[in-house]
């Protein structure tokens, strides 16, 4: 008791001490030591934070975990959760300040109380900060991509072309080389931007794009190699991009994805989560058919893109047939007998046909979309200026894997409607009316491959990051995790009822209230078999149930809002005796309760 | 024969040698005269099945034997914390590990499915005894690398082989398989401590789903929808240990260990046991770690049972076929083996067997371009082995026909040793109740006696596989001077087996590194191309690319098949022409041009 006194004590100090910092909020975008002291003024600050590392990055970089909650009460890893991650991608600077926000906002903000000290929430803010890093190197470049060495073009030899800075200007942008077989012309409506020339309405191609730099390994490609291996936002379970070089050599393969799976592994309490990234299902809510908005990435960088996209095809050669190799010739096994091929046989699964889910269930759509209007309704936010669609991403795999309702959000955009049909045009139609910067003008270069070229393009992380964090966006996305925790199931026992029958023998009846908005699973926690049903449970040997509902009974999913169950067991008992009833749902939380028998 | 017959003169040469030297007790010629069957330097005996500290002590006991060729590591810790032993037979005289291609083996990845291990133990075992003394033995030991890798869940096959585990494929992670949020906490349990996990039968007159069989009333027999019988099936022998009213449902670990592997891995609603993500099991990721690293795996098998399969992917119908030309490779060996085992059968996993997603062979194929089978050791056809017996086996008047066949089986050749008859028992939660059935060690696993033969086939089958990796060969090169110091040069490039150095499927998916076709030296390379047919005159297929002195050969090498390239370089002297497959070894020739 003296002891409590005494630490409580000191914490009141310590978030004297750290008050100032830990008010403030901060107004740019922090490299990983930067971050790194924000959470840990944050976390001293405050007796409801803690703070550890899920896992050290390839680079040796910390990747943390807040934890925030108060200790007093049910234990934390027994209450509804929700998960925040920021920086899925790293050139997403915007989600780790969001999130670092977020936290801030749920540690001092009095509406968060209620939440502090019934529920919890975990707050990673840079999942991937050795891609984050790149953004204050000297030369900037957008890096989504964390630092696993990767043989990008399987050549046998890693990082060997990387992009370089030639014009000197800081930013790696891109080359624009006047081509008379080239695909694209200066767009006309924008000079700044590129458009692939339409041959059928008499237009000539004339130039080709590439990222800024040279051919370092002279294999006749440019910039085909540079550091940065995998997108941890395509490296999850959920249509997950098989094989491309992006998405690692598997599912789940990167030590940060790993760690933060096995955490929510081990944390199946988490109910709801939110990830800042470069995919949206809140400001384009889900469509009547499950769906979100697609891509809606930058064109330039495509097109970009192109002129590598035939790497993979120098050094395949015909094996056989006309090209005048002699290949297997007849199929013919030892001593001559003719081969017949793996026997053919029936498929003879029911379920070899199953497929999983890839839209958001029929069930669960409303849901979706009640939280998505909750996030504009705060944020205010209309359009989102770049999308990607998400495959293999992280809130992907959180709904249909594990069935929680999961959300995804560049965390800004526009409270308006832009102009444009592009992501291009809108970026640029944005940055010209805020008055922002995000493009760098074409100019020339003399390159010593290419010759007499143009450099110029979006800056890098212009379009994806605003060009400063604002204090309003901060605040804002702590409401909405407050406004999304108070949606979580929230299971009780609301009524117990007992009827004597003489002879030892009695009836108890239990009455289960599920008071939160959310069902205690979502439908597709159902259908996956991920979200465990609700347990109700009379603690008393078996032998002791005469008839009515088994010793543990389950709801396969008791809708919110108030929405109820009943359940009653015939049992022998003593008067005067207590039995104890007991609730437990995942996303919902553990109640226990007792009936006297009377 | 002719090389028969030399190695018998060599040998009796030797002999002579040394028994006028050192007049040896047991001579070598007293060995030549046993012909087939010498003295082994390690007598081993293969009639029990071992568990794993058992499987531990053979593997070192023959790592010690045989110190030069073979070499003993643990690639990681079961979640039991059991070490995951893989030895290593390399021959350091003709090469370094890396350089050439290697087979790998494995076993026991369902920890019931246990017999594949003592094939792997087996085999190392017959190589190192006969290596020197068989020529194809020698050739393979000199040519090839193996890992084997007895036992891939050990904390499986200990629960199988030395606890309840009877039918327990799982690992040992525990699994909240009824979720109550407590884990592993209702498992089967020896209640007359017999030391074996019977079945539970109930004598229900009139109102059960199964009666006895008139012919014999060991067995049961469901009985038709619309029928009553006197006896329920109720189980395996165990109680209700947490007391939550339910008998067994929540025993140890709860999922599949051969269906976390990450090709077309699948979520537990579509593919039951798969837990969840890739590779979350330690024994799983382990493996993948290793071969990962080991890039010269060209060859692999795992070891189930049973059934009698070889099988091959996909897993899945909706993986679509392999490429044509991968197929033709799989057919051509899945085939050959169906000569060396009788009663197995080559097939396509989802076709054959069944579906699955997220196998082993299924990712060993997609994500590392091995080319893999997985044999289902043992076939019940193989009870009663020669076409007349198996014909009474399917006459319904005979003693061994059908059902009745294991039961015969048991009585008559294993004298009743693996069926524990139907005994009463007061069961605390069923009441009157009686237990009985057959013992762990028989159905999927062979009769012991009969272990011999399915070791040393399946044996002969991995190593027919493991010959029919690529191997590399560089003929000589053929010089021709152009002009000055400009010369033609033409070398061949030879791949003298079956697997091609690079499958399709893993030349489409990337992974595995090209083929490297290099020249090093003091020439320039000006022209490289691909002879048509260098018998006949003809156009040679140029090669576009920007270093003619590392040509990238991202589609590899075909089997058995000699491609020839020419050369346009201008210089003098000596130069190099190397051709490097991770999965075929490193060859290479000096030209000179001068």
């Amino acid at each position: 008791m003296r002891i409590d006194v005494v630490r409580g004590a000191c914490l009141c100090a310590a978030a004297l001490l750290f008050s100032s910092g830990a008010q403030a909020q901060s107004t740019s975008y922090q490299d990983f030591d930067g971050i790194t002291r924000e959470l840990r003024s944050l976390v001293n600050g405050s007796p409801h934070a803690s703070m550890r590392s899920l896992a050290s990055s390839h680079e040796g970089r910390e990747i943390w975990l807040v934890e925030i909650g108060n200790p007093a009460g049910t234990p934390l890893d027994q209450r509804p959760g929700v998960l925040v991650v920021g920086n899925l991608e790293g050139d997403h600077l915007i989600g780790s300040h969001l999130a670092v926000e977020t936290v801030r906002y749920l540690l001092t903000d009095p509406s968060a109380a209620r939440l502090r000290d019934e529920q919890v929430v975990y707050v990673v803010p840079r999942l991937n900060p050795d891609g984050a890093e790149a953004m204050f190197a000297r030369i900037k470049r957008d890096r989504k991509r964390n630092a696993r060495p990767f043989d990008d073009d399987n050549d046998g030899r890693v990082d060997e072309d990387p992009p370089e800075d030639l014009n000197g200007d800081g930013l790696i942008t891109l080359m624009r080389e006047p081509d008379p077989s080239g695909d694209f012309i200066i767009d006309p409506d924008d000079p700044r931007l590129m458009k692939r020339a339409d041959r059928a309405a008499g237009e000539t191609g004339a130039y080709t794009l590439h990222v800024e730099g040279t051919d370092t390994d002279g294999d006749g490609f440019l910039n085909e190699d540079g550091p940065g291996g995998v997108d941890l936002n395509r490296n999850w379970q959920h249509v997950y991009p098989y094989w491309e070089r992006d998405a690692g050599p598997h599912m789940v393969s990167e030590p940060e994805t790993r760690a933060l799976m096995d955490f929510m592994v081990e944390r199946e309490h988490i109910g709801a989560v939110l990830a800042f990234g470069h995919s949206d299902n809140l400001v384009g809510g889900t469509d009547s058919a499950g769906e979100f908005d697609g891509d809606q990435l930058i064109q330039l960088d495509a097109f970009a893109a192109e002129p590598n996209s035939e790497i993979f095809e120098v050094g395949v050669f015909s094996t056989g047939g006309g090209g005048g190799f002699f290949g297997f010739g007849p199929r013919v096994g030892a001593g001559g007998v003719p081969l017949r091929g793996a026997q053919p046989g029936r498929d003879n699964d029911p379920q070899s046909g199953r497929r999983p889910a890839v839209v958001v269930d029929a069930e669960d759509r409303d849901y979706f979309n009640a939280v998505s209007e909750a996030y504009k309704e705060i944020t205010g936010i209309e359009e989102v200026l770049v999308n990607r669609e998400p495959e293999g991403a992280f809130f992907q795999m959180a709904y249909f894997q594990r069935g929680i309702p999961a959300f995804s959000t560049q965390g800004w955009g526009a409270t308006d409607e832009v102009d444009g049909s592009t992501a291009d045009e809108k970026v640029l139609a944005w940055a010209d009316s805020a008055d922002v910067d995000v493009f760098a003008d074409w100019s020339p270069f003399t390159h010593p491959e290419l010759g007499a070229v143009e450099i110029g393009g979006f800056r890098p992380y212009a379009a994806t990051n605003p060009p400063a964090p604002s204090a309003e966006g901060g605040r804002q996305h702590g409401q909405f995790v407050v406004r999304l925790a108070e949606m979580l199931p929230r299971v009780r026992i609301v009524e117990t009822d007992v009827t004597a029958h003489g002879g030892g023998v009695f009836t108890v009846t239990a009455e289960v209230e599920n008071t939160g908005f959310l069902p205690t699973t979502l439908q597709h926690g159902v259908v996956s078999r991920s979200v465990d049903q609700t347990l109700v449970q009379i603690q008393i040997d078996p032998d002791r149930i005469l008839t009515g509902a088994d010793k543990s009974s389950r709801v396969q999913k008791l809708e919110g809002s108030g929405s109820r169950s009943t359940f009653s067991w015939v049992i022998r008992g003593r008067t005067g005796e207590s039995v104890e009833i007991m609730v437990r749902s995942e996303h919902g939380g553990t109640h226990t309760t007792s009936a006297r028998l009377r | 024969m002719t090389m028969n017959s030399i190695g018998q003169s060599v040998l009796g040469f030797v002999s002579l040698a040394l028994a006028a030297s050192l007049a040896l007790p047991t001579s070598v010629e007293g060995q030549a005269q046993r012909g087939s069957d010498p003295e082994h330097r390690l007598d081993l005996t293969w009639d029990r099945w071992l568990d794993h500290d058992e499987i531990g002590e053979r593997m070192q006991l023959l790592a010690r034997t045989w110190p030069e060729y073979l070499s003993l590591e643990s690639i990681g810790s079961s979640y039991g914390g059991r070490e995951m032993w893989v030895m290593t037979i390399n021959n350091p005289r003709t090469g370094a590990e890396m350089d050439k291609a290697a087979m790998m083996i494995e076993a026991n990845v369902h920890g019931n499915e246990i017999q594949g291990a003592e094939v792997i133990l087996y085999t190392i075992w017959y190589l190192m005894e006969n290596y020197g003394r068989v020529d194809d033995v020698t050739r393979l030991v000199d040519e090839r690398v193996f890992y084997m890798l007895p036992s891939v869940n050990p904390d499986g096959r200990d629960y199988f082989l030395d606890e309840h585990g009877s039918g327990a494929r799982t690992g040992h992670i525990p699994v909240d398989s009824d979720g109550d949020g407590a884990f592993d906490e209702d498992g089967p349990d020896d209640m007359n401590g017999n030391g074996v996990i019977e079945q539970i039968r109930k004598y229900v007159p009139g109102e059960g789903t199964h009666r006895t069989d008139p012919r014999d009333p060991r067995i049961m027999v469901r009985v038709a929808p619309d029928e009553t019988g006197d006896w329920v099936l109720l189980g395996s022998e165990g109680i209700d240990n947490d007391g939550d009213g339910m008998v067994n449902e929540d025993p140890v670990g709860g999922y599949d260990p051969n269906r976390n592997y990450a090709s077309d891995w699948q979520p537990n609603y579509i593919q039951g046991g798969s837990m969840n993500y890739p590779f979350e099991l330690p024994e799983a990721r382990a493996i993948n770690d290793f071969q990962m690293a080991k890039t010269n795996i060209a060859g692999f098998q795992s070891f189930h049972n049973s059934g009698g399969m070889i099988l091959r992917g996909p897993g899945a119908a909706w993986q679509g076929r392999y490429p044509a030309a991968d197929i033709a490779v799989y057919d051509e060996i899945g085939e050959f083996g169906e000569r060396m085992l009788p009663y197995y059968d080559y097939l396509v996993i989802w076709q054959g067997l069944y579906t699955v997603h997220g196998g082993s062979i299924d990712w060993t194929n997609d994500g590392l371009g091995i080319v893999s089978y997985s044999n289902e050791l043992w076939n019940g056809g193989q009870y009663f082995n020669s076409p007349l017996l198996q014909e009474q086996g399917r006459d319904q008047d005979q003693p061994i026909s059908g059902q009745y066949g294991r039961y015969f089986f048991d009585d008559f050749l294993e004298f009743g040793d693996e069926f524990v008859d139907w005994t009463s028992y007061d069961h605390p939660q069923f009441g009157q109740v009686e237990l009985g059935g057959w013992k762990k060690l028989s159905g999927r696993v062979n009769p012991r006696f009969m272990s011999m033969e399915l070791f040393h086939r399946n044996m002969a089958f991995t190593l027919y596989h493991a010959d029919m990796m690529p191997l590399m060969s560089m003929g000589d090169a053929t010089v021709e001077r152009v002009d000055g110091d400009v010369y033609r040069v033409r070398v061949d490039i030879t791949n003298e087996r079956v697997i091609p150095t690079i499958t399709v499927r893993a030349q489409e998916n990337n992974v595995v590194r090209p083929d490297l076709l290099m020249v090093d030296g003091n020439v320039e390379v000006i022209a490289a191309g691909w002879v048509a047919d260098k018998n006949r005159p003809g156009p040679t297929q140029l090669i576009d690319q920007a270093e003619l002195d590392r040509i990238l050969v991202r589609s590899g090498h075909p089997g058995r098949t000699t491609r020839t390239i020419e050369y346009l370089v201008r210089g003098t002297g000596d130069f190099t022409v190397t051709y490097s497959a991770l999965k075929g070894g490193t060859v290479s020739t000096t030209v000179r041009v001068r």
